[in-house]
């Protein structure tokens, strides 16, 4: 803008017009990405910020920026041994239930394509857990798990495998199990479709090369179809892992948390401290720790797809 | 033969998947048939099939307010996420505008845990008027959900063949144009599974709805539904049957655009 001032006091009139047809030109492209723009602006750049100045102040839901207090927030929470399982317990269920679910994505993908027409249908069909609320998710396994009239011990004690009904979702082990399983039944379908999609991507005449060269299904699938997968793989593994680390409904549906803290995410935990507890800005200290932990959890996976991409090129 | 036993083979493989996939919601189904002692029996089928949780659940809880609710919010929201990202999205691809950095950003932006604007948005509508509205929900999923769109749209406009542009351009058009009236009806299947994937997400979000509503008239289903643990005795079958009323609207767009939506999915991620 002080550029456009002094110019127009030069002498020279003509490039005076120039100069303000560029600002004009670089105005209007401007205004294409103008959206987008905002759009982070609002859901990522002031949220960062805003988090920030919440973790170093004296913070509640209804008073928010009263007096810095340093690390403190920081500090806290790092001493916190209920906060801290609660992110290891995060980061081993996303990295282990992403990793299961891309196994059995693949496979029930590989299966879906050999039946050719069949897979179409089925297609549309896995579509359904995808399409499902993950709070009616919830409340779905929930009735299957129940301890009384659930459909899981109903059929374990009608058929004689155990005299009483079991807790599932009261036990701490059993309750990750039960989450887990809800988590598989909604994203694996995803999971499904994207390897589907990048199976599809892999041209037809390849395998038929290899079968001309006498290579066994299984040298197939080795040398062939996983080295051509790879990196949608790893980018589908990658968004998984995301999804993963977001883990909320499915605990304050199924478990709340419990039973004690021992279904208790990193996400639910920090959702309580500061929604039911008002504590904003330790809740915030605690994001920005999370925050940092996925990245760290994330960055091999990063690299390994770049490492998959470059292979390609 | 070798041909039949192959399929028998995939069939036997099959059968256990689509079982476990359709297990479910085919319980919950059962489950709002059932009375309140036939729910206790943990069987499958209900002993004495009854249609009466169907409308006390409607009665027990405002559930078609917060499908109306829901419903609103999230078309409203998924109208906002494509008139937000299709010019930015066309921009970055085609006129070089804002480059790799900005997909980079927006992407990038996706990893991180919407917790992490639950507090800094909660603020955001409190000052502005907008907590407990549903012009609030429109506005934070219109949003939040740019980076998704973003991430879908860009290969349906890669795919777009570029000599109908440069035709355009040469007869005078200007980018908007031909964003509008040229490459908009083109990938509009690409547009249109975008919008669906966007609205369901926004449909079915919970964690921000909890959070930023907290009145029956402005409470989207998730919450609504969540609220129905709330109470002391959990009633399952009435449970089952809102819980149904609320999947219904997504599984109905489901099923008649399933065609998009594999399409859509598929070709966001696969690069």
């Amino acid at each position: 803008m002080t550029a456009f001032t002094l110019d127009a006091l030069g002498p020279d009139a003509s490039r005076h017009t120039a100069r303000r047809d560029v600002l004009w030109v670089r105005f209007g492209r401007a205004l294409w990405i103008a959206p987008v723009v905002f759009a982070l602006a609002v859901t990522t750049l002031y949220p960062t910020v805003f988090l920030l100045g919440l973790a170093f102040s004296k913070s509640t839901l209804g008073k928010p920026f009263r007096g810095f207090v340093g690390v403190k927030h920081f500090a806290t929470a790092l001493q916190d041994p209920i906060f801290l399982s609660a992110i290891g317990r995060s980061v081993a269920y996303a990295l282990s239930t992403s990793l299961l679910q891309l196994a059995l994505g693949f496979l029930i993908a590989l299966l879906f394509a050999s039946l050719l027409k069949g897979g179409r249908f089925l297609m549309s069909l896995v579509l359904l857990p995808l399409m499902t609320p993950p709070v009616m998710v919830g409340i779905a396994w929930k009735l299957i798990f129940a301890p009384a009239g659930g459909l899981l011990n109903g059929t374990l004690i009608n058929y004689g495998v155990i005299s009483q009904p079991i807790s599932f979702l009261g036990h701490p082990l059993l309750a990750w199990l039960a989450i887990a399983v809800a988590d598989l039944w909604q994203w694996t379908p995803f999971i499904v479709i994207l390897c589907f999609a990048a199976l599809s991507t892999i041209p037809e005449g390849v395998h038929e090369a290899a079968l001309v060269d006498g290579a066994n299904a299984w040298q197939r699938f080795w040398h062939i179809t996983l080295p051509l997968v790879a990196a949608p793989l790893s980018s589908i593994y990658l968004l998984k892992l995301i999804l993963s680390f977001k883990l909320f409904d499915l605990v304050y549906i199924l478990t709340f948390g419990g039973p004690g803290f021992a279904t208790t995410s990193a996400g639910f935990s920090i959702y309580r401290r500061a929604i039911e507890q008002f504590d904003v800005g330790r809740a915030a200290a605690e994001t920005i720790i999370y925050a940092l932990v996925i990245g760290l959890a994330t960055l091999p996976v990063v690299r390994m797809h770049q490492r998959f991409e470059r292979r390609e090129i | 033969m070798r041909l039949a036993a192959r399929h028998l083979w995939l069939g036997l493989a099959t059968a256990p998947i689509i079982g476990f996939f359709a297990l479910p919601i085919l319980y919950l189904i059962a489950v709002s048939l059932k009375t309140k002692d036939d729910v206790l029996n943990g069987s499958f089928w209900p002993t004495t099939p009854t249609l009466a949780n169907w409308p006390a659940a409607f009665e027990a809880a405002n559930v078609v307010g917060f499908i109306v609710n829901s419903v609103t919010v999230s078309l409203l929201a998924g109208l906002l996420t494509i008139a937000l990202t299709l010019p930015s999205a066309y921009a970055v691809l085609r006129l070089k505008i804002g480059g790799q950095w900005l997909s980079d950003v927006t992407l990038s932006s996706y990893m991180a845990p919407p917790i992490v604007a639950l507090i800094p948005l909660f603020f955001l509508l409190k000052t502005s008027g907008l907590l407990d509205t549903r012009a609030g929900l429109v506005l934070v999923y219109g949003l939040a959900n740019v980076p998704v769109a973003f991430w879908l749209l860009t290969p349906f406009l890669r795919r777009m063949p570029l000599e109908i542009e440069q035709a355009a351009a040469i007869d005078g058009a200007g980018p908007f144009r031909i964003l509008l009236q040229i490459v908009t009806p083109i990938i509009a299947p690409g547009i249109v599974a975008t919008f669906i994937i966007v609205t369901v997400l926004a449909y079915n979000e919970f964690l921000f709805a909890s959070a930023f509503t907290f009145s029956d008239a402005t409470r989207t289903l998730p919450v609504g539904i969540s609220l129905f643990q709330g109470d002391r005795l959990v009633n399952f079958g009435q449970m089952a049957a809102a819980s149904l009323a609320g999947i219904a609207p997504v599984y109905l767009i489901a099923l008649f655009m399933q065609r998009y939506l594999v399409s859509g999915l598929a070709h966001g991620a696969v690069k």
